[in-house]
């Protein structure tokens, strides 16, 4: 017997469970899609692992000098090492220089008019 | 994974992009919306330029997808003939291998960029179910070109806010797929055998 005959005889109700799980996901994943969508307005992107100095700075509308200055490199806008990248160089987890990246722009949010 | 992708992505810039996208379209499941949103993101900070990206992107996807149909072409008639049992008789074999050919067109150009999770399984479908392969390179690549052009555009526009629109669109396509699928169980429960509902 095949797999398609073995499933042919509780058809209906899979199918009907599939319908129900087809609808509970679409509202599911919609919801959060607006969520989101409303959180983009007003939240900053947090900073990640695997973005650049100056893609930080870009995220940010900074200048990306400030924020090498912040992790001890020096300034270079065609550095694109990731965060990670350079904390393996500097021997120091990533947590550490997205907290001291952090800082530097909140630093910076106090400066600024 | 997706953290070193994209890592790769911001230091690499188009061969990163054209590797990463061309795997993807073979099937491994790797971020490629996100991707192509940082993409554009890099071309508003000036690191890439815009048709060169488009043009990598569409290529390296466009190169995948061929890969798949020929694996489809070649080992999808030996994986049937074997394992074809499992799913039905020749007669439903054949059936399914008909209604490939007439959505063929739509299918592959809607999976390039709206329901992106089904695109390899299609690449593999087309070439198993003998969809010409022209007809499936001209529309895998208006699809392709129409999906880098889109999310590079939508990640130049929104370039601060990358993880947001890659994670609303990820979810969009879910929700997409969910109400696909909805419509096709639907049609099935309540058009094609309304007595089997009348019955349970």
């Amino acid at each position: 017997m095949g797999l398609w005959s073995a499933l042919s005889r509780y058809r209906t109700p899979l199918l009907i469970l599939a319908f129900c799980l087809a609808i509970a996901s679409t509202f599911f994943f919609g919801y959060r899609a607006g969520r989101t969508a409303r959180h983009v307005r007003w939240q900053n992107e947090p900073i990640q692992p695997w973005m650049s100095v100056p893609f930080v700075a870009h995220v940010h509308h900074t200048h990306s000098e400030v924020l090498f200055q912040a992790i001890h490199v020096p300034p270079n806008p065609r550095d694109r090492r990731s965060i990670r990248e350079i904390a393996r160089a500097q021997k120091v987890p990533a947590s550490q220089l997205i907290r001291q990246l952090q800082d530097a722009l909140t630093a910076q949010s106090g400066k600024a008019p | 994974m997706r953290d070193q992708v994209l890592a790769a992505l911001a230091h690499y810039g188009s061969p990163a992009l054209f590797v990463t996208v061309l795997i993807a379209a073979i099937g491994v499941p790797l971020p490629v919306t996100l991707l192509l949103i940082v993409t554009g993101s890099l071309v508003a900070q000036g690191a890439m330029n815009l048709w060169w990206a488009i043009a990598i992107a569409s290529v390296g996807q466009v190169a995948g997808d061929q890969t798949g149909y020929l694996l489809g072409r070649w080992g999808g008639k030996k994986l049937i003939a074997r394992f074809g049992g499992m799913i039905g008789h020749a007669d439903r074999i054949r059936q399914l291998d008909e209604r490939a050919k007439n959505w063929g067109g739509a299918g592959v150009f809607f999976s390039r960029w709206l329901v992106t999770t089904l695109g390899p399984w299609i690449n593999l479908a087309s070439g198993a179910g003998g969809y010409s392969w022209l007809k499936f390179t001209l529309w895998d690549f208006l699809g392709e070109t129409f999906g880098s052009a889109l999310y590079i555009w939508l990640g130049v526009v929104f370039s601060d806010r990358v993880e947001e629109v890659g994670a609303i669109l990820g979810d969009l396509t879910w929700a997409i797929m969910g109400v696909l699928a909805a419509a096709i169980l639907g049609w099935k429960l309540f058009y094609r055998h309304p007595r089997a509902i009348s019955t349970t």
